[in-house]
């Protein structure tokens, strides 16, 4: 019985020692911070190989800017800085004053006037369900804006919406500045435009803090909307620079199809399915984390070239013209003549 | 809650004091037979947590432990005199801010457990008894950081069989009995529930689902769950007053779990035996009781 009483002493002191498994924990001062900060990257971004970026030279040329009077602007200005060599409009520092970002439709043109198309094509009468907007045209070609993979899609709207764009020649969907959001969306959506189940691409996550230390890629596919309404007639999708996130994903699957044409710029890229974590001061950091391929089993995280690419021209901007929208127009009718 | 889902709920509590208590009824109406009273606490905890789940933030946020519990224990049908069988059920929910203060994460988590113990009565000094014995236990629920974005949950899922120990200690202060106690849950060995280090959940969804469980044992998780009480008999009513501390931890994929609670323990109960007006008799038999005098 004693035997039994102090083994059982031995282990109830002993097993807690051998649960000490470390984790890293960092001062709350600018140096901690910013050690955080790096760390956190280092150990979960994804795209260090494949944007080619010395992580570890990153950090001697900034971390060597810190002082001890440095103010948090500075300091958030200083990691801001930091991040943006990583080229990822993933990435974003966030405090309570400021968000830093890497976006690089800033850098481009706009390509989209919301105004112009609700003004001068749909003559501000249109319907509206699940964030999307839509209506036929008058030249018989459907028009639908989504403007945010945030906004649930529901399989009734999307019944709705397709029974009354079906008698349309030709449908376009316009992404155009929507920013991204739900993945799951995406899905539902292109659904819709399937008639069986696509290779939608790949996706890896890190197995490891290593730059290198990724899982083998796992497929995925789409299986098109089973009982739903679909539309099968020629679609052209508009994409811009604004374009990002799921919004990339959802123009890199759709232009795999053999009835879509993709009009417009560049998409934004972010093809990296974003995690967040936070620094001791209570500043959140997302990174990319996840890489996400299209179905040409290639990354998307600077953007997807369009079938046809055109910018908006500011003379068709002034004479109310939308130049994608026109280029979608002429290709529909192109494929009405042909079938 | 709806009125029908509180009924429900309180239907299964009912149900399961009702299943606890009539395993003794049935057994002990054979005359020769002793009666075995079921003792049921019920108790509300309250104290303060750490939650560390490195998927969701390297960081330890703290803050406010809430648990509910509920106990039966019941000398055994057979050799009663040396077994002891316990039934435990708990929700223990964590309320804890990063260490800045601007986030939050919640983690809710249920528990069910059933073991059996021998015992050894009157060890070193009368009124001490020792009971030691192996349990198996469900625990699953959910730890949610808001503020993020695809790492915004971690799921916990985990099943185990381990040691289940007690020390009672029956005493009087005055006229007062009062029953020390001393319990530990020590899991050993089972199997548990995580993601890869930096695996969403949507990759998940999408159908890759190899890898996710993994054979839990002390090299990679580590669980305790000790109280320490003293339970109040006032008249058939029993009081408890406790301490409780709670630790689950796991590490593996690079993904550290450790979530430590301190708990308050308040807790009624009492034991419990439903005999009919014709069996009245029997209650001169010969009782025995899972824990107390």
């Amino acid at each position: 019985m004693k035997r039994l009483f102090y083994t059982l002493i031995a282990i109830l002191v002993l097993i807690p020692l051998n649960s000490c498994h470390d984790q890293v924990e960092w001062d709350n001062d600018p140096y901690g911070n910013f050690d955080a900060l790096w760390s956190i990257l280092d150990e979960h971004y994804c795209f260090f190989a494949y944007k080619d970026v010395d992580w570890q030279a990153v950090k001697a040329k900034y971390r060597c800017q810190i002082h001890d009077d440095i103010t948090n602007r500075e300091l958030f200005d200083l990691c801001s800085d930091m991040l943006k060599e990583l080229q990822d409009g993933h990435t974003n520092l966030i405090s309570t004053f400021d968000v830093s970002r890497y976006w690089i439709w800033e850098q481009y043109p706009i390509n989209y006037d919301e105004r112009l198309i609700d003004e001068y094509y749909l003559n501000f009468n249109y319907r509206r369900a699940s964030g999307i907007k839509y209506q036929i045209l008058g030249n018989n070609f459907a028009y639908m804006y989504y403007g945010d993979f945030a906004s649930g899609i529901g399989d009734g709207n999307l019944d709705i919406i397709l029974n009354n764009l079906a008698a349309s020649d030709g449908l376009i969907i316009d992404v155009r500045n929507n920013g991204g959001g739900y993945l799951t969306n995406v899905e539902t959506f292109v659904g819709r435009f399937i008639d069986e189940r696509i290779y939608a691409g790949s996706i890896q996550h890190k197995t490891g803090t290593g730059h290198n230390d990724f899982s083998e890629p796992y497929d995925y596919y789409f299986e098109p909307a089973h009982g739903r309404v679909h539309y099968n007639k020629p679609i052209v999708v508009l994409a811009n620079r604004g374009s990002f996130s799921a919004t990339n994903n959802f123009v890199s699957i759709m232009k795999s199809l053999p009835n879509v044409t993709i009009v417009g710029d560049v998409t934004g890229g972010g093809c990296g399915l974003p995690f967040t974590s936070e620094l001791p001061n209570g500043w959140s950091i997302r990174f990319s984390a996840a890489p996400i391929t299209g179905p040409d089993g290639k990354l998307t995280e600077f953007g997807v070239e369009p079938d046809v690419k055109v910018d908006m021209t500011q003379e068709d901007i002034a004479s109310g013209k939308d130049t994608i929208l026109e280029t979608a127009f002429e290709i529909l009718k192109h494929e009405r003549i042909n079938n | 809650m709806t009125a029908r889902k509180v009924y429900t709920w309180v239907l299964f509590f009912m149900l399961l004091v009702a299943w606890n208590t009539n395993c003794a009824v049935a057994q002990d109406l054979e005359q020769e037979k002793p009666l075995r009273p079921v003792a049921h606490m019920f108790s509300a905890q309250y104290g303060h947590s750490t939650v560390l789940d490195s998927y969701l933030s390297p960081l330890k946020y703290g803050g406010h432990a809430i648990a509910i519990n509920y106990e039966a224990q019941q000398a055994t049908g057979f050799n009663p005199e040396k077994w002891t069988r316990q039934l435990r059920l708990g929700v223990d929910y964590d309320y804890t801010h990063n260490p800045a203060g601007n986030h939050t994460m919640h983690a809710l988590m249920v528990d069910a457990s059933w073991g059996m113990m021998h015992r050894w009565k009157d060890i070193l000094t009368p009124g001490l008894q020792f009971q030691l014995g192996g349990e198996t236990q469900f625990r699953g629920g959910a730890v949610y950081n808001a503020y993020n974005s695809n790492n915004v949950v971690s799921a916990r899922i985990h099943w185990n069989v381990g040691l289940l120990g007690q020390a009672v200690y029956n005493m009087h202060i005055k006229r007062l009995p009062i029953t020390l106690r001393y319990q530990a849950i020590l899991p050993v060995a089972g199997a548990f529930f995580a993601p890869d280090y930096d695996e969403a959940y949507y990759e998940i969804y999408l159908g890759n689902h190899s890898n996710l469980a993994h054979f839990g044992w002390w090299g990679n998780r580590f669980d305790l769950d000790h109280t320490i009480s003293a339970d109040l008999h006032l008249g058939s009513t029993i009081l408890r007053i406790g301490y409780r501390n709670r630790i689950n931890s796991s590490w593996i994929n690079n993904i550290n779990t450790r979530d430590i609670a301190h708990y308050l323990v308040i807790g009624i109960g009492g034991e419990f035996l439903n005999v009919g007006a014709k069996n009245k008799s029997k209650l001169n038999n010969n009782t025995i009781s899972s824990i107390y005098p």
